[in-house]
């Protein structure tokens, strides 16, 4: 019964109190106590002001809500133009009138905004504007019902602020990752110059370019060779992360037939295991078709494994290579498997962190920068493949890589 | 006599090539930047060019340009860097430079059998 189209019933009976319906014909009485029922309704109401404007956008009627909403009691708002809730540049652009007319054009109208109250403090309010007509379909005014969201919009502003904030932070974090890395990597360039020119001249004596240099000294020469090699290989560690970290590394690939990487591999690391008395035993049995690998990156990524491996077992010790994939597998596995100290469980996970030192027999002689497997798992992670480690203390620890076929 | 210049802004280090380089008979010129090395490119038609990147003045992929834009040969160029990767790198390799060695990788017995390889190589 309270609808648009039949404005102008709801608009008189509105103004009928419950006590009159006996006095009208008793056909109409229980029509009217519905009536009644409606009126008692929309005037309890206190959390919505629920009004009507006649065509001109006069105030018609006024509950408890709008009184308690806006702060007028009926009799001072009554006659008033709408308008006067509105925040006054909002007047001279003439947003009520342009709310009117939509209203009359697409029959309601939703706004949220600041509006004013008879003390002049503003709320949020939420509000619809419904166009009301008679049953001949004569526009007759208007329903209006507004909510104070004040307490919402202040939460959603407080909400608001608080995501902008924490995006500037996470900008400000990014950007401080961003000149981390660049600073690790000037830092790397700059450190790799002086260690070069110790490489030259202490390597112009050993290498007898200055005569012959006698046992003592070369044993000497040879410590601080050393020490500046591993110098070198930190500062080389720590420019491959900061790129791989900084997203920098591309990766090419190429078909590539991975047992011939892996033969190249070993043999490339030969003295490392020689100069130890290991044996690194290959084991391709499978024909395995080509994978799609980053020569360069996959080769090192495996060298790094590898040479964990070459450290962590003793001298004599064996260390197994070998490939595999399932028939119609999508994967292969590549399996480096040692015969050295091995882990604890709990020590497993903490292997790819960035320099990770895990403390066993071997760990106070085996040099290093803690980064190699940290990288490795990167660039193994950048092919779409994975590292599993299986490992038992004093037995070894076999190092499975998982590589998409494509 | 092969002819070799060497393009390197460290002090030290320019010295410990020359000192190596020279225990071959070879004629070994030295260039502290890009534009020395470059006029001395003007002068003297070289076997093999190491170019450092990272320089003064003129830096190593800027020398590459000029070297080009003169009608000489990339070619010959190897470069001897401590830049493993990045867009100086790259844009040197596109130039035509033909090789990249790591200066920190590279002992003086290793500079001077690539040198030599390089040489016979030409």
């Amino acid at each position: 019964m309270f609808k648009s189209c039949g404005g102008k019933e709801v608009y008189f009976f509105l103004n009928i109190q419950a006590k009159d319906a006996v006095k009208l014909n008793p056909q109409h009485n229980q029509a009217l106590a519905e009536l009644a029922n409606y009126r008692l309704l929309v005037e309890s109401i206190q959390d919505y002001a629920i009004f009507i404007l006649d065509k001109g956008g006069h105030v018609r009627t006024w509950n408890k809500g709008a009184e308690k909403n806006k702060g007028y009691l009926a009799n001072e708002i009554i006659g008033k133009h709408f308008s006067i809730f509105y925040l006054e540049d909002d007047v001279i652009s003439r947003k009520p009138e342009r709310e009117l007319e939509l209203a009359q054009k697409l029959g309601r109208v939703e706004d949220e905004g600041w509006r004013v109250r008879k003390d002049g403090s503003q709320f949020w309010a939420s509000v619809v504007i419904t166009a009301l007509y008679n049953t001949s379909g004569t526009l007759v005014g208007y329903g209006k019902i507004t909510r104070d969201l004040t307490e919402r919009k202040s939460h959603e502003d407080e909400l608001r602020k608080a995501n902008y904030l924490l995006r500037e932070q996470q900008k400000d974090l990014e950007e401080l990752n961003l000149s981390k890395d660049e600073f690790i990597s000037l830092a790397s360039h700059q450190l790799r110059t002086p260690a070069t020119v110790i490489k030259q001249y202490i390597g112009m004596l050993l290498e007898g370019f200055k005569g012959r240099v006698s046992g003592e000294q070369t044993e000497i020469l040879q410590k601080a060779y050393d020490s500046n090699e591993r110098q070198i290989l930190i500062v080389n560690d720590l420019l491959r992360v900061a790129q791989v970290d900084a997203g920098k590394v591309i990766i090419h690939k190429v078909p590539m037939d991975i047992k011939s990487l892996l033969t190249d591999m070993v043999e490339g690391q030969r003295s490392a295991f020689g100069k130890r008395g290991q044996t690194v035993i290959t084991k391709f049995d499978e024909p395995i078709s080509d994978i799609n690998l980053d020569p360069v990156h996959f080769r090192m990524a495996l060298e790094n494994i590898l040479d964990n491996a070459i450290k962590y077992t003793p001298n004599h010790g064996k260390i197994m290579l070998s490939v595999s994939a399932a028939p119609k597998s999508s994967r292969v596995k590549i399996s480096i498997e040692d015969t050295g100290v091995g882990l604890k469980q709990k020590d497993i996970p903490k292997l790819f962190t960035k320099f990770a030192r895990i403390s066993n027999s071997l760990s106070s002689k085996v040099g290093g920068s803690g980064l190699g497997l940290y990288w490795a798992d990167k660039i193994i992670k950048l092919h779409g493949g994975t590292i599993e480690v299986d490992s038992k203390l004093n037995k070894g620890t076999n190092f499975n890589i998982w590589v998409p076929v494509s | 006599m092969r002819k070799i210049l060497v393009v390197e802004d460290e002090d030290l280090l320019r010295e410990a090539y020359l000192d190596v380089l020279s225990t071959e008979p070879y004629q070994i010129d030295t260039a502290a930047d890009g534009k020395q090395a470059l006029n001395k490119c003007r002068e003297t038609k070289y076997d093999l060019i190491l170019l450092d990147l990272m320089m003064p003045v003129v830096n190593g992929v800027e020398f590459l340009e000029y070297y080009i834009q003169e009608g000489l040969s990339p070619k010959r160029v190897l470069i001897l860097s401590n830049l493993s990767s990045g867009k100086e790198l790259n844009k040197a390799m596109e130039l035509g430079a033909y090789k990249n060695l790591l200066k920190a990788n590279i002992s003086p017995k290793q500079l001077l059998s690539t040198v030599r390889y390089e040489l016979e190589a030409a």
